[in-house]
Formats: structure tokens, sequence, C-alpha cells
């Protein structure tokens, strides 16, 4: 039973339109730049780092309580880009699948395999008429036991891709063309290296230096494969040692 | 076998100038005496994404694979599908499943999703290639855009030069290892992905 023109229902739910698009996943797509933040991750020979703006809107916000960075379990972090309480119920969803699967089988969750329940999760909407996409891009990070630092991306319509690095938000292209030009040789970034670029990354397509209350930092390395936050100290210290080597 | 009942053609777009959600993927096929080829260009969006992490190419059974062109997230629904079905009939007839068996029940599952009510119907079309005991085989469910060839009576390695010549045609900038995928299925009835080395061995032996 063929669904001809839509009947004008193909904006409104996630069915084809005539051309063979998915409206409602698209407009998923700009929900994620609508909301006005940049995200960059970098993976580099031995850590993964996560960046993101933090923009506080209100000054009568308690800034701690703003976040967009997320421990899924304590060796596995979870970045999401886009709308603030989409990204709360994935996180939420994530947390209880990764305790789950610990429980179940007996090691941690790796990387690849809860990426690839997000977006299997993610294409479930996309083709289910009862549920909207959620406009979030999800970046995982951890340590592989066997692939070392892994960074996945996964986004509303249900693709997972692994990154050596890459962006979402609003400037998310000009930022993966900047890192497409310093990832072009494959180089192996050490810790700080990859910190330092993600950060560096970040301001050059912002255009503006940040202070480092201005953004959030997760990293994992593999000497210490535990999920971290950067604290404001940690971020100072690495936006010092970028503006002096500029 | 799957129909064509989609009317329409899928297209490449990028909202807001992004990521490519549905992958006008070349494919090609191969069909040797003893055995079947399947190759398909892998499309990668940036040369930022980890090329390890993607295989487009899945195996159903050891001895059926089976590639698709058009939608990966839905893709991999149908896999899964397809891979629990596999077991649940060897769990019942404790042999392996012959490779009618499957394609026929993921068409009927892709057909349940272009009738059924609050669903939409699967963006793919899948070349599934097997070896049981009526030998080599090969399905697909075709769409208007999917480029193929058939060749018939060769050798394996024949084929395989032959998958990868017609996927050269349409290839855009340098083929190598890295940004297609082999899968062949022998008389030793194993599907296997070929490595990236192998392929560049191949490409070499075609040049």
């Amino acid at each position: 039973m063929s669904r001809g023109s839509g009947g004008g229902y193909d904006r409104h739910i996630t069915i084809f339109s005539p051309e063979g698009r998915l409206f409602q996943v698209e407009y998923a797509f700009k929900a994620v730049k609508a909301a006005g933040i940049t995200s960059i991750g970098v993976r580099g020979k031995d850590s993964v780092c996560v960046v993101t703006q933090k923009k506080v809107p209100d000054k009568l916000l308690d800034q701690t309580s703003v976040t967009h960075l997320f421990p899924i379990t304590k060796f596995l972090g979870l970045l999401a880009t886009g709308m603030t309480a989409d990204a709360r119920t994935l996180v939420q969803q994530a947390r209880n699948e990764a305790a789950e699967f610990r429980f179940r089988y007996g090691y941690e969750m790796p990387v690849d395999v809860l990426s690839k329940w997000i977006a299997d999760k993610s294409q479930v909407y996309t083709q289910h008429a009862y549920m909207r996409p959620l406009g979030v891009v999800a970046m995982v990070l951890g340590i592989d036991e066997e692939k070392g630092p892994q960074l996945y991306k996964c986004d509303p319509a249900g693709h997972f891709y692994g990154h050596k690095a890459t962006s979402a938000g609003s400037k998310e292209q000009e930022a993966i063309n900047f890192l497409e030009k310093k990832m072009k040789n494959d180089p192996a970034f050490t810790y700080k290296e990859t910190v330092q670029t993600a950060i560096s990354a970040l301001q050059s397509v912002l255009q503006e230096d940040f202070k480092a209350t201005e953004i959030e930092v997760g990293v994992v390395k593999a000497d210490d494969p535990v999920f971290q936050v950067l604290s404001t100290e940690e971020i100072d210290e690495h936006l010092t040692a970028i503006s002096e080597r500029d | 076998m799957g129909d064509s009942q989609y009317s329409f053609s899928l297209t490449t777009f990028s909202p807001s100038g992004k990521l490519v959600q549905i992958e006008h993927a070349l494919t090609a096929v191969g069909s040797a005496a003893n055995g079947v080829v399947i190759a398909t260009e892998k499309k990668l969006p940036s040369i930022l994404v980890d090329e390890t992490s993607v295989q487009k190419i899945q195996y159903l059974t050891p001895n059926i694979g089976v590639v698709y062109s058009g939608m990966g997230p839905d893709f991999r629904v149908l896999v899964r599908k397809s891979r629990k079905q596999v077991e649940q009939y060897h769990r019942l007839y404790k042999e392996p499943i012959p490779v009618t068996q499957p394609v026929r029940e993921t068409a009927a599952v892709m057909q349940e999703f272009t009738q059924s009510g609050g669903v939409r119907p699967f963006g793919v079309s899948l070349l599934v290639a097997g070896y049981d005991d009526n030998g080599p085989q090969l399905y697909q469910n075709a769409k208007t855009f999917l480029e193929k060839r058939y060749t018939d009576d060769m050798e394996l390695d024949d084929a395989v030069h032959t998958a990868i010549l017609t996927l050269k045609e349409g290839f855009e900038g340098q083929i190598s290892g890295k940004n297609i995928e082999i899968g062949i299925i022998g008389t030793d009835k194993n599907f296997r992905v070929l490595t990236p080395a192998e392929i560049d061995d191949y490409l070499a032996e075609v040049e």
C-alpha cells in the first residue's frame, strides 16, 4: 500500500517524501545546529579529547548545572550536542544500557557497542511514526581494550562512525575543514597535542579566545582509561600553552 | 524475493551542508562457476572518519554474506533480524540455513514495513551471496539506480577482477583497498571479506 504523495504528512512524521527524503530526520539535524553550540572531538595516539562551548544564558543560573558532557560509566563519556532535554533522556538510557551490559556479560561495554546501540535506537525513531528523532548528535569516547582510544559519533539518522576527529553543532562544517587539514597525514598526537588541537580548533572556528569557564573538556587516556572532565585549572593550563605556542 | 514497491529514487541530500544520509553506492557482482563475489565502494563522508570502523559487507552466517546500497541504519536493522532468524532455524534443524530462506524472510519483513501503519519502508536494497548444497547463489532486490554487471562461468579470481573493473568504471577518485569492500564465497563454503591488503593485490593485478 504505497503512501503516494504523503498527503502532506511527510513533513510531520518520519515517512518518505516523493523524492525519497525523510524531512523529520533532516529537521532533527537542523535542531542540533539551532542549539547554537559547536563541539569538537579529537582522537590521539593514546587518548581522546572532546571539547564543547559552555554557554550559560542567564547569570542567575548555576553554572555547574549546565553541562553537555556526561559520564556514562566510569570509562565511557558522552558529549551531547543539540537539544539539552533530548540529550538527558539519551544519557539516561545509555547509562542504563551500559550498566546492564556490565551486569549481563561481566565486562565493560565497549565504545563501539554503546555507539551502535545508540544509533540503532535512533534508527527506530526514523522508521516508526510514534516517536520523533532526537535532536542530538552524540560523541562517545573511551579506551577500547583491543583497539585503543576510540571516538564515535552518532546522529539522529542512526548513522555512527568511528572518527579520528570530528565535530558537531552550528559550526560543524568549518570545524571539519579545519580538522581535515590537521589530520591529513595521520598524525599520532600525544595527550597534550590532542587536547590542544581540539581546543584550538574550537577557538579558530568560532574566532574567539576562550576563558576556562567558557568551555567544557572531557578526556580519556590509555594509561588511565577513566573518563575525566577537566577542571577549570587544567583547562587554563592548556589554554595558556596554546596562546604561548602561537 | 522482495518487489521494488518504491516508486521514488533515493537521492543523497545534505541538510545544512552536512553528513550524507543515504549512500548512493556502487555495488558490483560477479558469479564464478565455483563461487560468488560481491564488491562495493565504501564512501565515507570525510577523511576524518576511521574507515576500519565501518563495514558495509556483513555476515549472516559463515556461508552467507550480504551487502547493501541505500540507508546504512536500515541495513543494520535487517541484518540483525536476519541473523536472529538464521539462529532460530539452526536451533530447530541443527543444520546450516539454505541461502533462499533468509532472503525470503528478509523480503517478507521489508514488505511488512511497506504495508503496516505507523512505519515507513526500508530504504535499502540488498545483495545476498551464499553457498549451500545447491552451489553458489546470489540474490538481490534491485533498485533503479543500482548499477550491476552480471557475468557467468569463470574462475573466482576472474570474478573478483570483473567486479573490481565494474566498480572502477563508476568510481570517483583513487580506488584502493581502503575505499572498497569485497566479499567472496568459494567452494570452501565460507563467506569471507577480503582484507585491504588482499584487495590491493587484486587491484595491482587489474592495473
